[in-house]
């Protein structure tokens, strides 16, 4: 549905975006991650026609960005960063607008308009000035201006920034099911919305596309197998060597803990590695005491953070 | 059709948010009560034209006969000429400036219409509301030619009411274009004033410059050009000039619009 191939776009002479290539199929939702100022938003302009690329393509269906951008601004539904609102307008009068502009035919405005209401949860709004409904309403507007003229495609740029944790889940729930019928790009900077709403995620830094994956698929290749967390009681450095005797074993840290003669051991496994039956078998039969043994799962973060870390130089070395 | 529909759409948005903003009130407000105030004081003020005929009566100067009614127009046609000046570009300053602080270019843009159809209805809008704000003055008007002995040809008064729309179009063209290059209306607002106020005096500047130079300030004036329809004659190239003005101020308005979704 979507066909983004090595679109790049400067300002002057600083580079937004270079070469970013991914694709959306048709009912997906595609999560766009990354750091801010990494290039999602001037990404997104792109795919809606707002900005022209400096190089590549992108399509939309059949149809180029570029080259058929009235056609592609017809089936494409985009909620920027802050939603665009006329706030001297009511709920209603400003959907029927957009519906207007959108080349909705005159028979289906008002059943596209009652249906956007109804999904963004706005019926009793819907004539209220726009001026006077709280931020998590104005959001919903906001989606709903995307939603009013049934695009297929839709892309979201940070939809749940600024609202409260309650409105976040509404906004969420909102997208997932608009999912199917639709094909939506969604950016944000928040990990666990990408993990809880997005069939796929593409992961964007500095400008460059670092990873486009499943959340699950990414989290397994790319922070490697993982690693466990010991409490163990016995010399240091002793086992220390023991457990960099083990294969899988890529790196091992040990710290004494404090008020007691116990350590605690930090092990990095290699990447689609399980050797926590091994570690568990050498550290008993060695003599130590172990007390506590937890297999540390990588998370989305530590995915995140390992693809983007070239972005800021860090002093964290181990 | 669906340009047609964009159009109106557009135009209809941009009434509106004249309607229901305060800000147009208040200037409506100025405009009434100084053209109220002027309508009098042309008309039966110490110097008005009244006093002048009756004083000449008196001396017994003999003057060829006034026409009053033809004068008022002149006049008082003229006085509106200057103060739409300071009006309108606190019209135009936010038809672009609000759609860029607020976002909502960014719809306009991603919405399949040209960037030419938006400053279309946008200018039609503001034109539409500066045409119902003189509606008033047609009073005056009224009661004037009524009281007329001589009754004036209709199409004098008709041609300065269209000289009067075209200037506030060119203008209006030409603020719209300043506030689609910035985000701050009082800036746009002080610009569009500096330029209109430079051509409404171009023919002053003429006046020092000799050839073809001289001819073509003398030429793009706005006030001699609107003198020339308000005294009663249709001249063609007083209507081409304030068509090129409109024209040049929506291209530039598309140019601009488009420069900055290509560039930033």
């Amino acid at each position: 549905m979507i066909e983004v191939e090595n679109l790049s776009k400067s300002f002057g002479s600083t580079p937004a975006i270079t070469d970013v290539t991914f694709s959306v199929k048709e009912g997906e939702i595609l999560g766009f991650l990354g750091p801010n100022g990494a290039g999602k938003t001037t990404t997104m302009r792109i795919l809606t026609g707002y900005l022209s690329a400096s190089t590549g393509t992108a399509k939309i269906g059949s149809y180029e960005v570029h080259q058929h951008s009235l056609d592609v601004r017809k089936r494409i539904g985009y909620l920027p960063e802050h939603p665009p609102l006329y706030l001297d307008m009511t709920v209603q009068g400003f959907l029927a607008f957009v519906t207007q502009i959108k080349g909705v035919s005159r028979r289906d405005r008002a059943q596209q308009i009652n249906r956007a209401l109804e999904r963004c949860f706005l019926e009793e709004k819907r004539h209220t000035l726009i001026r006077k409904l709280s931020k998590g309403y104005r959001q919903r507007v906001g989606v709903a201006q995307a939603i009013v003229h049934n695009p297929p495609v839709i892309v979201l740029d940070e939809p749940t920034i600024g609202l409260d944790p309650r409105q976040m889940i509404e906004v969420r729930n909102l997208i997932q099911n608009l999912a199917g019928d639709h094909t939506i790009i969604l950016s944000t900077h928040i990990l666990s919305e990408v993990s809880m709403t997005c069939d796929r995620v593409t992961i964007i830094s500095n400008g460059s596309v670092v990873a486009t994956n499943t959340p699950d698929n990414l989290t397994a290749e790319l922070a490697g197998g993982g690693g466990y967390t010991l409490d163990v009681a016995g010399e240091a450095e002793e086992l220390e060597n023991l457990l960099n005797s083990l294969e899988e074993v890529a790196s091992v840290t040990i710290s004494p803990q404090e008020n007691r003669e116990r350590l605690t051991v930090k092990i990095t496994c290699l990447p689609n590695t399980e050797p926590g039956d091994k570690i568990a078998t050498v550290v008993v039969n060695a003599g130590f005491h172990l007390y506590e043994m937890q297999r540390d799962r990588p998370t989305l973060e530590d995915v995140f953070l390992e693809l983007t870390a070239q972005d800021q130089p860090t002093t964290n070395t181990n | 059709m669906i340009l047609l529909n964009n159009l109106l759409a557009i135009f209809r948005r941009e009434l509106q948010s004249y309607l229901t903003s305060p800000l147009a009130y208040l200037i409506a407000t100025v405009f009434w009560l100084l053209s109220g105030f002027f309508f009098v004081s042309i008309l039966l003020g110490p110097e008005g034209i009244i006093q002048q005929v009756s004083q000449r009566e008196q001396q017994s100067i003999p003057t060829p006969p006034i026409d009053v009614a033809y004068q008022f127009i002149k006049i008082y046609f003229g006085f509106l000429g200057s103060l739409v000046l300071f009006i309108l570009p606190v019209l135009s300053m936010g038809l672009y400036t609000e759609e860029r602080k607020r976002g909502t270019l960014e719809l306009l843009a991603t919405s399949p219409l040209t960037n030419w159809v938006i400053a279309v209805g946008k200018l039609l809008g503001a034109l539409a509301f500066f045409t119902v704000m003189i509606i008033p003055i047609l009073g005056y008007e009224i009661f004037i030619f009524n009281a007329a002995n001589s009754p004036v040809p209709p199409a004098v008064p008709l041609i300065a009411h269209l000289a009067l729309i075209l200037l506030a179009g060119a203008i209006l063209s030409l603020g719209m274009f300043i506030s689609s290059l910035t985000d701050s209306t009082i800036f746009a607002a002080v610009i569009t004033f500096a330029i209109v106020l430079f051509l409404w005096v171009t023919d002053l500047i003429a006046n020092r410059f000799t050839g073809a130079l001289g001819e073509v300030f003398e030429h793009i004036s706005l006030l001699s050009n609107y003198d020339t329809l308000v005294q009663g004659t249709l001249d063609t190239t007083s209507l081409v000039v304030f068509a090129s003005y409109i024209v040049l101020g929506l291209f530039l308005t598309a140019q601009s619009i488009q420069l900055l979704r290509g560039n930033s």
